[in-house]
């Protein structure tokens, strides 16, 4: 018996020197990599003859169109810098919970899907100069919109945001009957359906998805809440992220780039 | 009506790949399975005797050390013991993000779930193995058989008939597993009908795709009592 005990916490103690030394290699890797190495993804894509683009169903920045192909204001935009590179762009629908896994791997090379810059993506990851300016806005019945004008007069009322989005955050602190859902179509889901009297997404999705004409006839946007602007993220430290930058400046002196925001009733950067 | 007829069709496309999955993965994961049950139960290694004083004087207590076996079970409780998602995110992400290439994504799916699914087939195969009496071998060794024949002529269609029912059980939540490939974007019938929520707040098509499952696992069911049937010639 005492020689089993023995042999057990031997092993055991094997698996932790072993697990540790490999969460120290680990993050000693990751410090080296945020200080000044330069990844040269530029090559590596030309070499692939392709940008691999990490995308979601998103109206409309990218959706289907009858054909099935990947359109909107970011799948043209992001054929357009492709195609500078002179490589073709390549759309992969993701699971938005692990864009990062899926940039770091290599698995895509740039997450470019209305993608609102905050502090976490910062952190992980290299991002573009905003491209378009966007806003947390409130969604409700389009019959009681008009009665709300700020957040203030809203505390009595149920919300639904998407987890761990922009719009949780910008209610956060006045709101206190808030419910986390999936997605951000999933919170429009909870309005129309009741379960949530308002729900709060970006208002380039408001303005695609609700109103006469859309699926969510009976909602309205009402009150803005927060500013705030949308990035291509890149790996940490990608020579793609300066390229886009460049190329952005370059659309946007010769005015395309407001061509492709009117296009889509986008209202996008304009230096 | 034509919603309706896209939604399916759609649906129908995104069950081919739960449906490919499923079978590819059996195809796999039954034969390695079977590789580690033998593994497992394996006696290659030494036994030691450590002499102890109980209560009627001197014993030797054996002590066996069988590295196959050990290595074997190790590997079992390391992939039973934790999250399938997990695994799928390692096999596919890991490469990568260790500097490596990646697999593609069905493949990783693929390795992931082989492997996770023939450690709980194991457990089966060497359950139904252990099962059956020593006097069967015994049998064999009278009749001049080597331990091999005997294995694959007399013990081997008796353990199938006993593993049936948990087979059935691990065989059916396989099929339902196969929805957790979307985690790394391999495009399954949930994906598929998660999409019409996303898009265009349709919530039907997902509920819908409980009658792809369900006419599946009452095929499989079918066919687990078909073959039990068929197999209930062993009166043991």
């Amino acid at each position: 018996m005492k020689l089993t005990k023995r042999i057990l916490a031997g092993a055991c103690a094997l698996l932790m020197v072993a697990s540790s030394s490999m969460l120290f290699t680990g993050c000693s890797k990751k410090e080296g990599d945020d200080k000044e190495k330069t990844v040269a993804d530029i090559d590596a894509v030309k070499k692939a003859g392709k940008l691999v683009v990490g995308i979601t169903d998103y109206a409309p920045m990218d959706y289907k169109d009858e054909n099935g192909e990947w359109t909107g204001f970011d799948a043209e935009f992001a054929r357009m810098f492709a195609s500078d590179l002179g490589v073709t762009a390549e759309f992969i629908e993701i699971d938005w919970d692990n864009k990062t896994f899926e940039l770091d791997s290599g698995a895509i090379d740039c997450i470019w899907n209305g993608m609102t810059i905050v502090d976490e993506i910062l952190n992980a990851c290299s991002v573009s100069d905003p491209y378009i300016n966007n806003s947390q806005v409130v969604v409700m019945k389009s019959d009681v919109v008009g009665n709300y004008a700020d957040l203030a007069s809203m505390t009595e009322l149920k919300f639904a945001v998407e987890a761990g989005s922009a719009g949780e955050s910008a209610i956060a602190e006045t709101i206190t009957n808030v419910t986390p859902v999936g997605t951000q179509g999933d919170a429009l889901l909870e309005v129309a359906s009741g379960a949530a009297d308002a729900c709060v997404i970006d208002a380039t999705m408001a303005a695609a998805m609700t109103g006469e004409g859309t699926s969510y006839a009976d909602l309205a946007a009402g009150a803005v809440l927060t500013e705030e602007e949308y990035g291509v993220a890149f790996r940490k430290g990608s020579d793609l992220c300066d390229a886009l930058n460049k190329y952005m400046d370059k659309i946007i002196a010769d005015g395309s780039l407001q061509a492709l925001g009117d296009k889509y009733n986008l209202s996008v950067v304009t230096k | 009506m034509s919603m309706f007829w896209s939604v399916t069709l759609n649906l129908l496309e995104g069950f081919g790949m739960t449906l490919t999955l499923f079978a590819l993965t059996l195809l796999f994961a039954i034969p390695l399975g079977l590789l580690i049950a033998f593994g497992s139960m394996s006696k290659l290694g030494k036994t030691f005797y450590r002499k102890t004083s109980g209560s009627e004087g001197k014993e030797k207590k054996p002590f066996a050390v069988y590295p196959i076996a050990a290595l074997c079970k190790f590997f079992v409780w390391v992939i039973r013991g934790t999250p399938l998602m997990l695994q799928l995110i390692v096999i596919f992400y890991g490469p990568g993000l260790l500097g490596y290439d990646l697999l593609p994504r069905f493949t990783a799916v693929l390795i992931a779930f082989s492997i996770n699914y023939a450690c709980y087939f194991s457990e089966i195969f060497r359950g139904g193995i252990e099962s059956i009496p020593k006097g069967q071998y015994e049998a064999g060794q009278v009749l001049g058989m080597t331990r091999v024949q005997t294995f694959f002529h007399v013990v081997l269609l008796q353990v199938v008939k006993r593993i049936i029912p948990p087979m059935g059980n691990e065989i059916i939540t396989l099929v339902k597993d196969t929805s957790l490939a979307r985690v790394i974007s391999v495009y399954e019938i949930i994906w598929n009908a998660q999409a019409y929520i996303k898009r265009e707040g349709l919530l039907w098509p997902l509920l819908y795709t409980a009658v792809f499952y369900l006419l599946f696992s009452g095929f499989l069911s079918l066919l687990f009592g078909y073959i039990e049937k068929k197999l209930d010639y062993f009166k043991s």
